[in-house]
């Protein structure tokens, strides 16, 4: 962890009544850092918060926000919850898989793209929906979905 | 003080208790009153995670969960209606969703609550034909522990163990809704002095020992209530045998000495029990039988007495408050010097292990021996229990040894007597708070071996000593040693209750 990633982690310690409570946003700053949480960086935010590791990984696993692997450039989420589904989200996500030659929840082998699928995203007015570096894209079709990852770099 | 009702009984209960915990200080949780519940354990703190223990209670709209309400003056629970059943039927539906349907190759099978449960109030065909979660199978969490991950409800009270009371926090539920799995830390292992305490708290057949894992069926076996004997806390346990062979310790509840739990040590200390036991009474290096054994010693303490000369006497911290009070009458008899005794110590924590790793120093104490393991003095004659250092009795003539186990037999011992191991009679230790705590025999010995007290006892009737005439009777003599001695007033073996007694 560099020491900058240390200093903001202890900063944030000031906001809280309990140090505790800061996991969360440490959590993003580590990954922020890395990309990823891994084994180690969470042992050392388990010392750092002074709790047991498990109690670092719990949180971790819990949201989907968090990635505990090594992740692709790119993150491409599709949502696939009902409203999604019934808008064609699930062979949506089959020609994602296709194209990228990976499986939902897998990176791509150059470590481009990270494909998934997502819970809902709160945008069902515009399903299907998918979120692309943060960036929602609504509405979609199998064409445009493709073509926009495929400009992906 | 509140007064609360439970299916028409009332009962008068603390303030600030929730319902279970209520209940289960009056003694009356799942005897008379029985309330299913899977992640509530009297020891640990509230999950509620579980949803079995739910309550209907009058003036509430919805049902409640017994584990995290606190009771209320007045308060009116129904735990038989048809809505708490309705609900429990629900919830063993959930539960039994993933749960794999493989009872006749589980090993918690006969003691498992789910099982039980899913009898009382589960579904009888699921309304799903999906696939179960895939689960990992038959995993190590550890050294000690073999997980079966299929079958986790999730309860969580390993993870509330392991956090609370070993305070090691291994284990920890990873992911989340229906992903959700308990699990080490990645690269970690469920490895502390507690572990296989798990196992026994774990309300399905997820978590067993590696060490019982697929010996016996449960319901073969007998549980006889014994005490530990590894360290002076004196853990409550439960020997379970089947055929004269011990399969495994369990805890037995004890609010007073080790509440639910018992080290790992001491649960593994059933092998100790029948492996390098001492089978044959010697004279000199010839195998004797036990009778000529006895005479023997018996007419070398008649030598002794006749000709005036010192006899010693060298208790052991692992006999019985019975064997000792015998001992320490001999003495009296004899008019021999004071008996003492040795204790060996080793590794202890702050939850229950300690470091005088004998079961009865404490009793050995208020009976009157000294702990010493200096040399004792000159003497024709000593009368030796259990494991002694040799340089001890340098100054001794003829030693005569009672011992348990082949490698607790002294190099310079003249006689050897074959005794039984605590497994084997019946008795009582004190441990180190001062509490007598008694243990039935749940083993008999293939070959002959009498207990401390028995031994001594033929001994000093074989050497005709005045007042000896009369064979060892362990309840006669826990009765003597009841009037004779004030500290152990009332604590004869037949007095003394299942949780044991302080001393007075």
């Amino acid at each position: 962890m560099k020491p900058e990633t240390r200093k903001k982690i202890d900063e944030l310690f000031r906001h809280y009544p309990e140090r505790r409570g800061a996991l969360l946003p440490a959590i993003y700053l580590v990954q922020e850092e890395f990309g990823y949480v891994g084994p180690e960086a969470a042992r050392e935010l388990a010392e750092i918060f002074e709790i047991a590791p498990v109690a670092v990984w719990e949180v971790l696993t819990f949201y989907n926000m968090f990635y505990t692997e090594p992740q692709g450039r790119h993150h491409v989420y599709v949502c696939t919850n009902l409203p999604c589904s019934l808008r064609g989200a699930r062979p949506l996500i089959r020609c994602l898989e296709e194209r990228l030659g990976v499986h939902a929840g897998e990176t791509t082998a150059d470590g481009r793209i990270t494909l998934g699928h997502e819970e809902c995203l709160g945008s069902c007015g515009t399903a299907p929906v998918m979120r692309v570096d943060g960036v929602y894209h609504e509405n979609l079709d199998l064409e445009r979905a493709l073509a926009i990852v495929d400009q992906l770099d | 003080m509140a007064q609360i009702t439970i299916d028409g009984e009332t009962y008068e209960v603390g303030d600030g208790l929730t319902i279970l915990e209520a209940l289960d200080q009056l003694g009356v949780l799942m005897n008379e009153v029985e309330l299913p519940h899977y992640c509530w354990h009297p020891k640990l703190s509230v999950d509620g995670s579980c949803r079995l223990c739910q309550v209907e209670i009058e003036g509430v709209p919805k049902l409640q969960i017994a584990c995290n309400t606190p009771v209320r003056d007045g308060m009116v629970i129904h735990t038989k209606s048809e809505r708490v059943e309705q609900a429990r039927r629900g919830v063993m539906e959930l539960l039994l969703l993933n749960h794999p349907l493989d009872c006749p190759i589980c090993d918690q099978a006969g003691e498992c609550k789910l099982q039980d449960y899913a009898f009382d109030y589960g579904v009888k065909h699921a309304r799903t034909d999906l696939p179960r979660r895939p689960a990992k199978k038959g995993f190590e969490l550890g050294p000690t522990i073999v997980f079966d991950q299929e079958r986790c409800i999730l309860c969580r009270r390993c993870v509330r163990f392991c956090r609370e009371v070993s305070q090691t926090g291994e284990l920890g539920v990873f992911q989340r809704g229906e992903r959700s799995l308990l699990e080490t830390f990645p690269g970690a292992e469920l490895d502390n002095p507690y572990s296989m305490n798990v196992a026994d708290i774990c309300p399905v057949g997820a978590l067993t020992t590696k060490d019982f894992r697929f010996k016996v069926r449960v319901w073969f076996l007998d549980d006889v209530p014994s005490i530990c004997n590894q360290c002076g806390r004196g853990c409550n346990i439960n020997a379970s045998r089947s055929n004269n062979r011990v399969y495994r310790f369990v805890p037995r509840r004890n609010d007073a000495v080790n509440q639910t739990w018992i080290c790992d040590h001491g649960r593994m200390s059933y092998k100790g029990l029948t492996e390098g036991r001492c089978t044959e009474a010697r004279v000199g290096s010839r195998r004797v039988n036990y009778d000529e054994a006895v005479s023997t010693a018996g007419d070398r303490l008649r030598s002794a007495i006749d000709a005036k000369r010192p006899i010693v006497v060298v208790a052991s911290p692992f006999a019985s408050n019975e064997d000792l009070f015998v001992l320490q009458r001999l003495i009296g008899d004899l008019g021999c010097e004071p008996g003492t005794f040795a204790i060996e110590r080793g590794d202890s924590d702050a939850l229950l292990i300690r470091a005088d790793k004998c079961p009865n120093a404490e009793g050995a104490r208020a009976l009157g021996f000294l702990e010493s393991d200096a040399a004792v003095g000159e003497a024709a004659i000593a009368l030796v229990l259990g494991r002694v250092a040799p340089e001890r009795l340098v100054n001794v003539e003829t030693q005569v040894q009672l011992v348990s186990h082949e490698a607790d037999i002294s190099v310079s011992a003249d006689v050897v007597l074959p005794v039984r191991s605590h497994a084997e009679y019946l008795g009582s230790f004190t441990n180190f708070e001062r509490r007598a705590q008694r243990f039935s025999p749940f083993l008999e010995p293939c070959f002959e071996a009498w207990s401390f007290g028995d031994a001594l006892t033929e001994i000093a009737r074989a050497a005709k000593v005045l007042g000896w005439e009369q064979p060892f009777d362990v309840i006669r003599v826990s009765r003597e040693l009841a009037q004779a001695v004030p500290a152990f007033a009332g604590l004869d073996l037949e007095s003394l209750p299942a949780e044991g007694a302080p001393l007075r």
